[in-house]
């Protein structure tokens, strides 16, 4: 029913197949009675929220895993109507505030404020406070981070926080000083083929070639819910018997496509060819941000030493300013032109601008 | 026949043999002035002591008195507004507006159309028989009108797009009722006040029939997309049927909406404003263009004359020039400078018109001056000399923020200049400018962002410098940006399919314990679920029959199945254009692989063939699902009622949590067959329950309990009852199955 990322995702610290270390710590923490705020970051697809998950069964025990999701209705203070997703057991909630964009605010505030106010009634629970994991906290907004502060202090006796995120540096400082780091390292190739094994063990299959394996983990970067995804895929696919060609998604495949582009020519027409290409991406939604790294890698694979570094600085250059502006493909195509600048200048290694 | 001649502009009377008056109108006598002329005067010099213009002017001044003296004299009715003691009070504008058809002036082709609109009414209106030609039959409906109702017309401003209506629907013989900015033009007036208006024909104590004339349409509110708009109200009002009255009198509604039967006249500065596009269909289009400079240097001549001001004819072609024809525009200044000076003369128009048309610049002319350099004329307009050509910063930079939409006209520079100099050899220009437009849109964000509107006044600035990069004779037209709208309506549709296919994951997890909840969150969504998901509903099946699939291939189905149920995608079957059966998926999702129109080539084409065998599978379990569900409610009653809760093997031993580990745990052979043997089970093993749920007892005698004889079967095992169960869809492929072949 479903998916193996989802079916053969561990269910407490002890099946957990890689990071022991950290287990044990957590599984100590679990036990010690008292329990602080707490911040996950790490790379996508490490083990984030499965570790959430683990710790918060080994807390509260068996009563964590039966969910019930609701949607919860907020209104904003310009009576907008908001959705948001709640999953939540007897002992936590799980929210995702990125979902309502520039409101963020509103829901950390009213939701906290509730969870806080009412004390655990349960009286077999094993403590009295509720957990709230807040996912994707990297995209909290600078309101709804301030609005985090003094509640993470003031309701300590009812509630404890468990942010999730990809990286600190979006955190304001005093939510990384109310918490305790927890990093998650990708796992790496060795132990993502472990778990992959350990999956096709419970599927009842052999593995006869390790490499198949060994490139899915290569390919995956780390990501171990990507390698189950292309596993599962490939499985379905061709059943895994015999060479594989691992399916990269199409974005990137596309992505790639467009760096060759430019690497072939430099023109006006190129310029432009490339244009609807990148329009293409961005309209099947992916973030501009992910469309400039992946050509921007696939490029600076492809050319001189000298260019790389260059390649690359203008590549930040131009991400920080697509975070400012608006019109994303503005900077996009400004990033194109001068690489596509920058290589003529250095394939042709003369000043050319008296052919003009 | 005898004609009453007269050297006046009135209309010539003649009567003909046969004793019917005629009127000619006498066409007045044009003087050529050659306007050329004086263009080209400023190269050649000094050839004669005194201008050509001048003497022209001279010419044609000695001869227009002698006219105007006539004409005073011939034409009374002039004579109240050509009056020195006439009030100030009064625009020249209104003094001077025309009157009758005749007084017309612009294109005359353009007056005949709508002329000839509105008399396509008569028949409707007035009853009357015109010509009748064979063409306007075929497009009057039996109300006889014309098939477009609406007659929608369009043009910059000044140029009479008002008067004319006004003038055409006095000499049809209407009485205009307008409607204007002015007013108030929501969806309720149209209901409140045009309706009434039109449907009651003519105003109160007139008899002549009413014309309505919406002026200004393009400002109208509410939109044309949404119901509640006026433009919306008022196309519904042309396509009301007449054909519900019969309906209406059943229904007891007090208002049967009457059909449309009088003309209506719409007038628009821009043709293609987004709240027009609904209308567009409806109406019949008719642009106005600007008229002939030389007729309207004419026409300000004459009032000149009549205003005792000494005008030069250069002075006004400058005039007309500066105005780009903007008849109302001239009369304004003209009557300004009136009140300063006696003469009109070169320096003091072109001080007059000081910012004149300024507010009045579309985004493409906008785009247009930006990527080519002025016309040659328009310069000289404006009395522009070389080097002030060469100063354009102030002017495009004014231009670019006059047209109020900065944003646009930056979106229109980066869609325009890939464009053009098709051979920038290292990409200088191309460099430049798109660094110029990275900046602006840097700086417009953080001016959103920040709220730092103080920002703005800088934002021109950046798109002005394309024009040195850019600008050349001869380069095309800029056309309406569309690529980028393109792009972000696609934009759009593919996200609304990325928020159903998350819904539909959280419905999924609500139903399996949480399990793809993880995956639902945008970016793990974008970027890795949604290319691999499509990989893994799409594996690479046989169309083959279903009972002579191979066993691997029927649990890969199975899984297949599996998966596709639980995240509620579906096949569902549409007639494609050309008639043929399809099966789509729903939600689309197989959108994101799909790129420039070509699926990824490591994915198999689903045939219809196996999109049918998967789909039919998809309903067959979702049977069995129904089925489970409502045993589950049953089981629910019992609770309820708080009798003694039946043991149930399947049904609600674990919540559905553990029935998604138990049955994954399982190897995914798990085919559909077995699945119907588990419901089968549940019925036999279960108690049985009366009305209220409880559990029947049977009697010993077991003479009265009928039904629990029936179902019965785990209390009294009754060796000769048979249980008659067929395999199998249809009646082809059935056969017995004993029951003991279940258990």
């Amino acid at each position: 029913m479903s998916l193996w990322v989802d079916c053969y995702r561990p269910k407490s610290l002890d099946e957990l197949h890689y990071h022991e270390g950290l287990s044990a710590r957590l599984r100590a923490l679990a036990g010690s009675g008292d329990f602080p705020h707490m911040l996950f970051y790490g790379p996508s697809g490490a083990g984030k929220k499965t570790r959430v998950a683990c710790t918060l069964r080994e807390l509260f025990g068996k009563g964590v895993e039966k969910l019930k999701i609701d949607q919860r209705v907020f209104m904003t203070p310009s009576r907008r109507k908001l959705d948001v997703n709640i999953v939540q057991s007897n002992f936590h909630l799980e929210i995702t505030p990125s979902e309502v964009g520039n409101y963020d605010r509103v829901v950390i505030q009213e939701l906290l404020k509730e969870i806080a106010q009412t004390q655990q009634v349960d009286i077999n629970a094993r403590h009295r406070f509720k957990v709230v994991v807040i996912n994707e906290a990297d995209t909290l907004t600078r309101d709804a981070q301030a609005a985090l502060r003094r509640t993470m202090e003031k309701y300590m006796s009812n509630m404890r926080i468990i942010l999730c995120a990809n990286s600190t540096s979006k955190l304001i400082a005093p939510i990384k000083s109310r918490c305790l780091l927890v990093r998650v390292a990708a796992p790496t190739e060795q132990e993502m083929m472990k778990v992959m094994k350990h999956v096709a063990d419970r599927q009842n299959f052999r593995i006869d070639d390790d490499n198949v394996i060994q490139e899915i983990a290569q390919d995956a970067d780390g990501n171990l819910r990507k390698a189950l995804l292309v596993f599962e895929a490939l499985k379905m696919q061709t059943g895994l018997n015999g060479p594989i060609t691992i399916a990269k998604p199409d974005w990137e495949t596309y992505c790639h496509k467009v760096g060759d582009m430019i690497i072939q020519e430099q023109s006006p027409q190129r310029v432009m060819e490339v244009r609807t290409k990148l329009y293409e991406l961005l309209s099947h939604c992916i973030p501009p941000s992910v469309v400039l790294k992946t050509i921007a890698s696939h490029v600076v694979d492809k050319v001189d030493e000298s260019l790389k570094a260059d390649i690359m600085h203008w590549a930040a250059v131009y991400e920080v300013r697509m975070r400012v502006g608006n019109k994303k493909i503005f900077h996009l195509e400004a990033w194109v032109v001068k690489v596509m600048s920058l290589y003529k200048h250095f394939v042709y290694g003369i000043d050319m601008s008296s052919f003009d | 026949m005898s004609v009453s001649a007269d050297r006046s502009v009135l209309p010539i009377r003649a009567t003909t043999f046969d004793g019917k008056t005629v009127t000619i109108r006498k066409k007045l006598k044009r003087y050529n002035i050659p306007s050329r002329l004086n263009t080209r005067e400023q190269r050649v010099t000094n050839l004669l002591a005194v201008p050509i213009h001048r003497l022209m002017e001279e010419l044609s001044i000695s001869k227009a008195t002698g006219l105007s003296k006539q004409y005073v004299r011939h034409a009374p009715s002039r004579e109240a507004y050509s009056d020195p003691e006439a009030p100030m009070g009064t625009l020249w504008v209104d003094r001077y507006r025309p009157t009758c058809y005749l007084d017309l002036l612009g294109d005359d082709r353009v007056h005949r159309e709508v002329m000839s609109w509105v008399k396509e009414w008569d028949y409707c209106v007035f009853g009357k028989k015109g010509k009748k030609r064979a063409r306007d039959e075929e497009n009057l409906d039996e109300y006889r009108r014309p098939r477009e109702r609406l007659l929608l017309i369009s043009g910059p401003p000044g140029l009479g797009k008002t008067t004319l209506a006004h003038v055409i629907a006095k000499q049809a013989g209407y009485e205009v009722f307008e409607v204007n900015a002015s007013d108030a033009r929501s969806a309720q007036i149209v209901d409140d006040r045009i309706r009434p208006a039109l449907e009651s024909g003519s105003k109160v104590g007139s008899s002549k029939p009413t014309l309505l004339v919406v002026d200004e349409i393009d400002g109208a509110t509410g939109g044309s997309d949404t119901s509640a708009g006026f433009i919306f109200k008022l196309v519904q009002l042309t396509q009301d049927k007449p054909k519900k009255r019969s309906q209406s009198a059943k229904d007891n509604i007090p208002q049967p909406n009457r059909p449309l039967l009088r003309p209506i006249i719409c007038i628009c500065n821009d043709l293609y404003a987004s709240s027009l596009s609904k209308l567009r269909p409806h109406a019949r289009i008719i642009r106005f263009n600007r008229p002939n400079d030389f007729r309207l240097v004419n026409r300000l001549r004459e009032i000149c004359e009549i205003e005792g001001l000494k005008a030069q004819s250069r002075a006004l072609t400058t005039l007309v020039g500066l105005a780009q024809g903007d008849l109302r525009g001239c009369l304004n200044t003209l009557q300004l400078i009136k009140a300063k000076n006696v003469e009109v003369t070169e320096t003091i128009v072109r001080h007059a018109t000081v910012g004149m048309k300024e507010a009045e610049m579309s985004q493409t002319t906008v785009l247009n001056d930006l990527f080519s350099p002025m016309s040659t004329k328009r310069a000289k307009d404006l009395g522009l000399g070389e080097e002030d050509l060469a100063r354009y910063v102030n002017r495009l930079s004014r231009e670019v923020e006059a047209s109020g939409a900065t944003d646009k006209i930056a979106v229109g520079c980066f869609e325009h200049y890939t464009t053009l100099r098709k051979h920038d050899a290292n990409l200088n220009r191309f460099l430049k400018a798109s660094e110029w437009l990275s900046t602006y849109d840097l700086f417009s964000g953080e001016m959103r962002s920040e709220r730092e509107w103080a920002l703005l006044q800088y934002l021109p600035f950046m798109l002005v410098p394309l024009y040195p990069l850019f600008q050349e004779r001869g380069n095309p037209k800029v056309e309406r940006p569309k690529a980028d709208w393109e792009s972000y309506t696609q934009t759009r549709v593919n996200e609304e399919v990325y928020k159903t296919l998350a819904k539909c994951m959280r419905t999924a997890s609500t139903r399996h314990g949480g399990a793809y909840r993880h995956l639902a969150s945008d970016e793990t969504l974008q970027l890795e679920f949604a290319p691999m998901i499509n990989r893994i509903i799409s594996p690479p099946l046989r169309p083959v029959n279903k009972q002579v699939i191979k066993p691997d291939e029927r649990a890969l189905m199975s899984r297949l199945v599996d998966i596709m149920v639980a995240m509620e995608l579906r096949f569902i079957q549409e007639k494609s254009e050309d008639g043929q059966l399809m099966y789509r998926l729903d939600p689309p999702i197989d959108t994101f692989v799909t790129y420039d129109g070509k699926r990824a080539a490591d994915i198999a084409i689903s045939r219809y063939a196996i999109r049918h065998l998967v789909a039919s599978e998809i309903d067959a379990q979702l049977i069995h699902k129904q089925a489970d569900a409502v045993e589950k409610a049953k089981g629910k009653t019992h609770a309820f009622f708080g009798r003694r809760e039946p043991i149930e093997k399947g049904t609600n031993g674990p919540a559905a949590s553990g029935e998604g580990q138990l049955l994954s745990a399982e190897p995914a052979a798990r085919a559909v067959k077995r699945a119907r043997q588990d419901v089968t089970v549940d019925i036999e093993e279960k108690v049985p329950t009366d009305f209220f749920g409880r559990p029947i007892i049977v009697r010993k005698d077991g003479q009265k309990g009928k039904p629990a004889s029936r179902v019965g079967k785990a209390h009294v095992r009754t060796p000769g009852v048979a249980y008659r169960f067929n395999e199998g869809n249809s009646a082809a492929v059935r056969k017995l199955v004993k029951v003991s072949a279940f258990l």
